[in-house]
């Protein structure tokens, strides 16, 4: 569970999306705020459902959340 | 805030002593076991326990600790002590079923106390995150990871004990009643149980680090 090669743009999002909280993230997503947490800190790769329902709480492509480390 | 501190040491030290009469103190005392009354006090050290945690207000810890975590950490603290009672008590499997041996039922005994209140602690830990996501897939992935090193744990256990009963001579093995090797199996599925809820417990608080 430690390291992956996924970055995320997560905290950026929820900033963007008023300061929207990592506990109102993780109820829209139904999972726990200790998961949105990992997601940020980069030591844990979602799969692609939340990945997806992560995207649409912000309500935008996957691709704009979502990206390889070496791009 | 003095007074709260106070209890919560009154709380250890009745739980050390309930912890010393169940494991290591005196088997008889005026015709009485000990272990009894030991048993007793660590169940009623654990629901005064509750009853405190349930007035702790929600803290930086509760929020970063995921309920996943914290039943980790109480199945670990709770298989710690049943093993540890039980490799205490191993001696007294030696002797016969356990319809015509007491002490071995008595034991059996204070392993399903302990399970009760095991459960009732971890309900009352749950119903702090009532109406919130209690396990999602990273849980998930996490509890089939530990899952393997409980598997691996039993496999270790089970082929050690199979070796040795099996290419120890006869007079080594004096100790290996059917009864004892009954209740070493069942060791073994505790120590397999301990096993996978420490290796939860630390893969859940490697994430955090």
């Amino acid at each position: 569970m430690s390291g992956t090669p996924l970055a995320n743009e997560i905290r950026r999002w929820r900033f963007e999306r008023g300061e929207m909280t990592q506990e109102a993230l993780a109820q829209a997503c139904g999972v726990t705020r200790q998961t949105i947490i990992a997601l940020e800190a980069g030591k844990y790769a979602p799969s692609l459902e939340l990945a997806f329902r992560i995207a649409r709480a912000f309500g935008v492509g996957i691709d704009e959340v979502f990206r390889w480390k070496t791009e | 805030m003095m007074l709260r501190r106070w209890a919560w040491l009154a709380l250890l030290v009745s739980a050390g002593l309930a912890l010393w009469l169940l494991l290591a103190g005196p088997s008889r005392v005026l015709g009485f076991d000990p272990g009894k009354l030991g048993m007793f006090l660590l169940v009623a050290t654990t629901w005064v326990s509750l009853y405190g945690v349930s007035q702790i207000p929600k803290g930086e810890l509760e929020v970063m600790v995921s309920p996943g975590e914290w039943r980790a950490w109480v199945g670990s603290g709770f298989t710690l002590i049943a093993v540890v009672y039980f490799l205490s008590k191993i001696s007294l499997f030696q002797h016969g079923p356990a319809w015509g041996n007491p002490e071995a039922s008595a034991v059996a005994r204070n392993l399903v106390m302990l399970l009760i209140a095991w459960t009732v602690l971890s309900s009352v830990v749950s119903a702090r995150w009532k109406g919130v996501v209690q396990e999602d897939e990273r849980d998930r992935e996490i509890e089939k990871q530990a899952s393997g090193w409980g598997r691996g744990a039993l496999m270790v256990f089970i082929i050690g004990l199979a070796v040795m009963l099996g290419f120890s001579p006869a007079a080594k093995l004096e100790w290996a009643s059917h009864f004892m090797i009954a209740n070493l199996l069942v060791f073994a599925l505790m120590w397999g149980w301990l096993c996978e809820y420490v290796a939860t417990a630390v893969m859940y608080w490697r994430d955090r680090h």
